[in-house]
């Protein structure tokens, strides 16, 4: 893929969440889909106002839980009962009893994998580069204390000139266009 | 713009609701109707047994309401946290209803000899010898003579009830004082209620444990087990906090918790209950195991006791209901956010805990124990707590109606007033 030239999108800056999450309320009723929020920390809201939809986490990680707790309970079965059958004080060999914390272990430690690498799969990082960090406000403020709202070329309203009049509008600190 | 403008203002009348009175009228009826029946199937049964056990349960669900309310008001004030000042009032008024709760042990105090076979037993060497009880029993007896005597029983529950009864009555003193007070003096306000609650919470898991041995536990003078108290002080904050939420969304439907009930505050209160769910569920099994490794002739009849004679499909359903389906559905993070549902599987829990303890009571009994069977007396077990929840509910309702529903003296309220995204 050739590498991609123009405009990003353009950048609004605001001073608190309770801003952010107005204006892309706003922009969402207004039309507009190709946008996303970066806030210093998880906003739920923004997720919210632009329409964020449901990620596959969850269902991948209680798919992990799952395969935990079958892998190791019949891993404990097997060498119980088939490989090694040992007479431990006079118990049956298939003493279930005995194999729920490991499984349950099992059950926590593959659910917390799979919670993390599904996260890494489906969000795409590690990312090296980003066109919003040409932005220097947004380098500078995007971890420590701004909100930033992103409306991206690629959404068919998008049109330079209208598009930033629409987004001072929303009474940002300031607008900027982003280069790729 | 600051975001100050978008915060919501605290509605200026904080009483609780007017249909706090009809929950009152409602609970009263409840509570009526299940007393005749309960007397109704005494007379079937024709002997109180039956109706002094369901005694038993519905004064250890109460009690876990009441002193289980105190300790978790401790809790909130050591801990801190939006949830807690949003449940200070209702917990308040739960550990203000002590007094009902004694009233209902001293039923049990009195009738000491029809429920605990360490009271019925006065010479073991002879009821032995008659054949009343068995080897270990009759040593049991005889050995736990010191610990087990109706004077203990009687004078250490007291102490317990005293002791709960000042910190309540510290507690619920200070917290109209503080409201009362000027702002500016929070900080020495959070130091007073933190040095009370510090202390107190440790109090509480000794007399608590205290009183689940003497209670419950002793219902087999054969059989220890030390997690016991501590099964109960985790059961009591798995059926407080159901009952909190229970309380704190049947609140919403009106000011001022419509205000204050923000949805964050909810998803916290639910996953604070799904991790008592869990140590709940942790705290069973690992009892279980250890007795079931040992496999000793002194612990494991316990079991036995409630595994046997069909008593095996009641903790099977046990297992489904206290731990299985209250996990499961408290995993999902929308039904924690969703009030509707939230509040049935709390009220799905009160009910797991009162089947649980059915489980716990019933098989110490010998007509009962590995031999699970119908009689008309063991549907006390339903009629009596019932009836007991819902005078306890009554009373509870009062206890709300008596004071404002929020404290106003803290900084938390600025904080539960402003939109749900303003803080991480």
């Amino acid at each position: 893929m050739p590498p991609r030239e123009g405009t990003y999108g353009l950048l609004a800056e605001f001073d608190t969440p309770s801003d952010l999450v107005r204006a892309a309320q706003q922009a969402r009723h207004d039309g507009w889909r190709r946008m996303d929020c970066y806030t210093p920390y998880p906003v739920e809201e923004a997720a919210e106002a632009i329409g964020f939809h449901r990620n596959k986490v969850p269902l991948l990680t209680l798919i992990g839980g799952l395969m935990g707790v079958a892998a190791m309970f019949s891993l404990e079965t097997w060498v119980s009962t088939l490989a090694y059958p040992l007479n431990i004080g006079g118990r049956p060999t298939y003493s279930w009893p005995a194999f729920i914390i490991p499984a349950y272990e099992w059950t926590i430690l593959f659910a917390g994998l799979s919670a993390a690498f599904g996260m890494l799969a489906l969000n795409g990082l590690p990312t090296l580069y980003h066109p919003l960090f040409n932005a220097p406000n947004f380098r500078d403020g995007a971890t420590t204390d701004k909100f930033f709202l992103c409306l991206e070329a690629l959404d068919p309203k998008f049109d330079l000139v209208e598009s930033k009049k629409y987004l001072e509008g929303l009474q940002p600190v300031s607008v900027v266009e982003v280069e790729y | 713009m600051a975001h100050e403008t978008h915060a919501k203002t605290l509605p200026a009348d904080l009483s609780a609701p007017a249909f706090v009175d009809g929950w009152k009228t409602r609970a009263f009826v409840v509570g009526a109707v299940f007393s005749v029946l309960a007397a109704g199937l005494a007379a079937l049964d024709h002997s109180i047994d039956h109706l002094l056990r369901g005694w038993l349960l519905g004064l250890m669900l109460t009690f876990g309401f009441s002193v289980g309310g105190l300790a978790l008001l401790m809790v909130q004030y050591l801990s801190g946290g939006k949830w807690g000042l949003l449940l200070r009032r209702p917990l308040e008024a739960m550990s203000r209803t002590l007094p009902l709760v004694f009233v209902y042990w001293v039923v049990i105090a009195l009738s000491l000899k029809k429920l605990y076979l360490w009271a019925q037993i006065d010479d073991a060497a002879a009821a032995l010898k008659a054949g009343v009880i068995n080897e270990v029993q009759a040593h049991a007896i005889e050995f736990k003579r010191p610990m087990l005597n109706s004077t203990a029983f009687i004078v250490v529950s007291v102490i317990c009830f005293a002791i709960w009864g000042i910190y309540a009555w510290r507690l619920n003193v200070l917290g109209l004082k503080r409201d009362a007070d000027s702002p500016a003096s929070t900080p020495v306000w959070i130091k007073r209620f933190e040095n009370i609650s510090g202390h107190g919470v440790l109090v509480y898991s000794i007399t608590m444990t205290a009183a689940a041995i003497y209670w419950v536990m002793s219902l087999d003078p054969t059989w220890y087990s030390s997690v016991y108290g501590l099964l109960f002080l985790v059961g009591q904050a798995y059926s407080v906090l159901a009952l909190s939420i229970i309380v704190s969304i049947s609140l919403s439907k009106a000011e001022p918790f419509k205000t204050i009930l923000r949805q964050t505050e909810q998803h916290d209160l639910g996953k604070f209950t799904f991790a008592f769910v869990m140590l709940n569920i942790y705290l069973a099994f690992s009892q279980f195991l250890i007795i079931w490794s040992g496999n000793l002739p002194e612990e494991i009849p316990w079991y036995l006791d409630r595994f046997r004679g069909g008593w095996g499909v009641i903790i099977t359903l046990d297992f489904i209901f206290h731990w299985l389906i209250p996990f499961s559905l408290l995993l999902s993070r929308d039904l924690k956010r969703n009030k509707k549902r939230l509040i049935r599987v709390c009220q799905w829990m009160v009910f797991a805990k009162a089947f649980d303890l059915f489980w716990l009571i019933e098989p110490n009994f010998k007509d009962a124990a590995r031999n699970l069977h119908f009689s008309w007396g063991i549907l006390e077990y339903v009629a009596v707590p019932v009836a007991m929840v819902a005078f306890w509910v009554a009373y509870f309702s009062a206890q709300l109606k008596t004071r404002p529903l929020v404290q106003s003296n803290d900084p938390h309220v600025a904080e539960i007033l402003e939109p749900e995204h303003a803080h991480a």
